[in-house]
């Protein structure tokens, strides 16, 4: 079976202009992320200090995709 | 190898494809009914030359129109689905509006009760089009009325508007007038009553978002002082 991304627990930090997030992990690691498909289609809003499900790029460590909004 | 010359693209389930290269998932594409009939695509890669790759196996095998949601912020991946042939259908603003101290309107704004919420909710949706209400009101759900308030007019419910994450960042998400109550002041006096009701808490700012297309609400929130801060696209492929 294909191995998927890295899945990691985080907090959003900031929100940037351009459809993207800074969020820090729980290990302190930041990485600049954007949303999902599926979180775009059902029109879930990322704020700060929300908590998230980011998985990291295999290709690059430092981006990351918003999976899931934990509810607070 | 690289990645893409080893990429594999399958059909997981009914709604998924993924796009495998060096044995790892670095492309999935989703497919997602909405309770009005509409099919909704989301596609996620890794690497830009992967998004094409999975449109083409994607598209061809799903029945038209398919729709997409993009933030217009999101430029690069606005012009993938231009790419791949989806075009505009709809702008929606994200927009930010301040909460102030309630005016007197002239019009009774209540907390409702459940059974004539419910029929005034079963004639707004008989009124508009179910394709402009927002995404988490289109199935035929219960109706909370603990979220709402609602305008009466001539002894019965002639608007109502829907608050929710009052907790977190407010969010109108809808405001509707019944077809004969129209140009009467009921959607001011119900938008007047809840950012009211939010300042009274010592909240500062709600959030709402407009279809560009519906002027009467950019006219409605923009007397309220509401500031854009963003706009999403729908985009169809026919």
């Amino acid at each position: 079976m294909a191995k998927t991304g890295i899945e990691v627990e985080g907090t959003v930090v900031e929100c940037l202009r351009d459809a993207k997030f800074k969020v820090e992990l729980a290990n302190g690691h930041h990485v600049l992320a954007h949303i999902s498909g599926k979180i775009r289609r059902n029109y879930i809003r990322i704020l700060p200090f929300d908590r998230v499900l980011v998985e990291v790029n295999p290709y690059d460590l430092n981006r990351g995709r918003i999976l899931f909004r934990y509810r607070n | 190898m690289s990645a893409l010359d080893s990429l594999v693209l399958t059909r997981v389930s009914e709604r998924c494809w993924h796009a495998v290269g060096d044995d790892r998932v670095i492309g999935r594409g989703e497919v997602s009914p909405r309770p009005d009939g509409r099919s909704f695509l989301s596609i996620d890669v890794w690497r830009d030359d992967v998004f094409e790759r999975l449109a083409a196996t994607m598209l061809p095998e799903l029945p038209r129109p398919l729709y997409t949601v993009v933030d217009e912020a999101d430029a690069d991946l606005t012009s993938r689905w231009r790419d791949v042939g989806f075009s505009v259908r709809r702008r929606e603003w994200e927009c930010l509006v301040p909460t102030a101290a309630a005016r007197p309107s002239g019009i009774a704004v209540i907390a409702p009760e459940e059974e004539p919420l419910t029929e005034l909710d079963r004639v707004v949706r008989a009124e508009v089009d179910w394709q402009e209400m927002p995404a988490e009101l289109l199935g035929p759900g219960v109706v909370d009325p603990s979220l709402y308030s609602v305008a009466v007019r001539d002894g019965r419910y002639a608007g109502l508007i829907r608050v929710t994450h009052v907790n977190r960042l407010p969010r109108i998400g809808l405001i509707a007038v019944r077809a004969d109550s129209r140009r009467r002041g009921v959607g001011r006096a119900l938008l007047g009553h809840a950012l009211g009701s939010l300042h009274e808490r010592g909240i500062t700012v709600a959030s709402a978002e407009l279809n560009e297309s519906n002027t009467a609400a950019v006219a409605l929130f923009d007397g309220f002082g509401a500031r854009r801060v963003g706009s999403n696209l729908e985009l169809v492929l026919r």
